[in-house]
């Protein structure tokens, strides 16, 4: 069994008293105490020109419907105008921006679960690097 | 305005025969309003348990956590659901897990959803300066 630890923490002097949390889970398939095997990660270039673009990683499709999986995605651009917008299918999530990230868990159920990014605003190109641990998924028969 | 430093750090030794070792931190602008750190027992309807408004445009920041316990302090293996208002299901957390992202740039807040009886969260959420 693979044993992947994710922790987290939070810190702000946004009040006179610090703020300080931190959080940390092994991170599991669904449903079992069995740790999350496959790790994808990589890297690519958005540009604006490109417009709203799937995401290469994941493809969620059927074969992940009610199974673990955990992204971490960050937006490598150094410009601070630079973001990354993120959508689940048609659905706007929010945007990173240059050197922000993000870790969900992400629901890969089927083909209507994909996320598309798009860098904005006009001109901008933003790198992006990211991981991705998931279950195996169950291959099916050559047809 | 303050500064909000997230920092995550993935390790493993047996996920593959090469140790993943694995940490990124950021620093961000953050302002008014903030939540943080608050509890709230989930139940099995979104729209009863949203956790940051809607948007209006903005940024926020949005830490979540699976306590793994539920409105009796009972511990449950029971799954929490994060999603946008309206039901749009980003992906679910067990027992023990967190998520941290950024939500914004539309019109959607933040609710969260127990599969089953209730489910005990931790969250936070900054806005960006």
């Amino acid at each position: 069994m693979a044993t992947t630890t994710a922790t987290l923490n939070l810190s702000s002097d946004m009040l006179s008293s610090p703020i300080n949390i931190t959080a940390s889970s092994i991170l599991m398939k669904a449903g079992v105490t069995e740790g999350l095997e496959l790790i994808e990660m990589g890297r690519g270039t958005i540009a604006e020109a490109d417009g709203s673009k799937t995401a290469e990683f994941g493809l969620p499709t059927a074969l992940g419907a009610d199974k673990a999986a955990k992204l971490f995605l960050v937006n490598k651009a150094t410009d601070p105008t630079y973001y990354i917008d993120i959508d689940l299918h048609d659905t706007n999530i929010g945007r990173l921006y240059a050197g922000d990230w993000m870790f969900i868990p992400w629901g890969m159920n089927d083909t209507a679960s994909e996320l598309v990014i798009e860098a904005e605003p006009s001109g901008a190109t933003c790198p992006y690097e990211f991981v991705l641990l998931q279950e195996p998924q169950t291959l099916v028969a050559h047809s | 305005m303050a500064t909000l430093t997230p920092t995550l750090t993935l390790t493993s030794t047996d996920a593959t025969t090469d140790q993943l070792s694995f940490s990124v931190t950021d620093s961000l602008s953050v302002t008014a309003p903030h939540i943080g750190l608050a509890k709230i027992s989930v139940s099995t309807t979104g729209a009863n348990n949203i956790i940051q408004p809607a948007t209006d445009g903005q940024t926020y920041y949005v830490y979540v956590k699976h306590t793994g316990v539920d409105g009796s302090g009972s511990t449950v293996t029971t799954t929490l659901n994060i999603e946008l208002t309206g039901d749009v299901i980003i992906g679910k957390l067990a027992a023990g897990e967190f998520m941290f992202m950024p939500v914004g740039g539309h019109s959607l807040g933040v609710q969260l959803q127990a599969s089953s009886g209730t489910v005990v969260a931790e969250y936070a959420y900054f806005t960006k300066a």
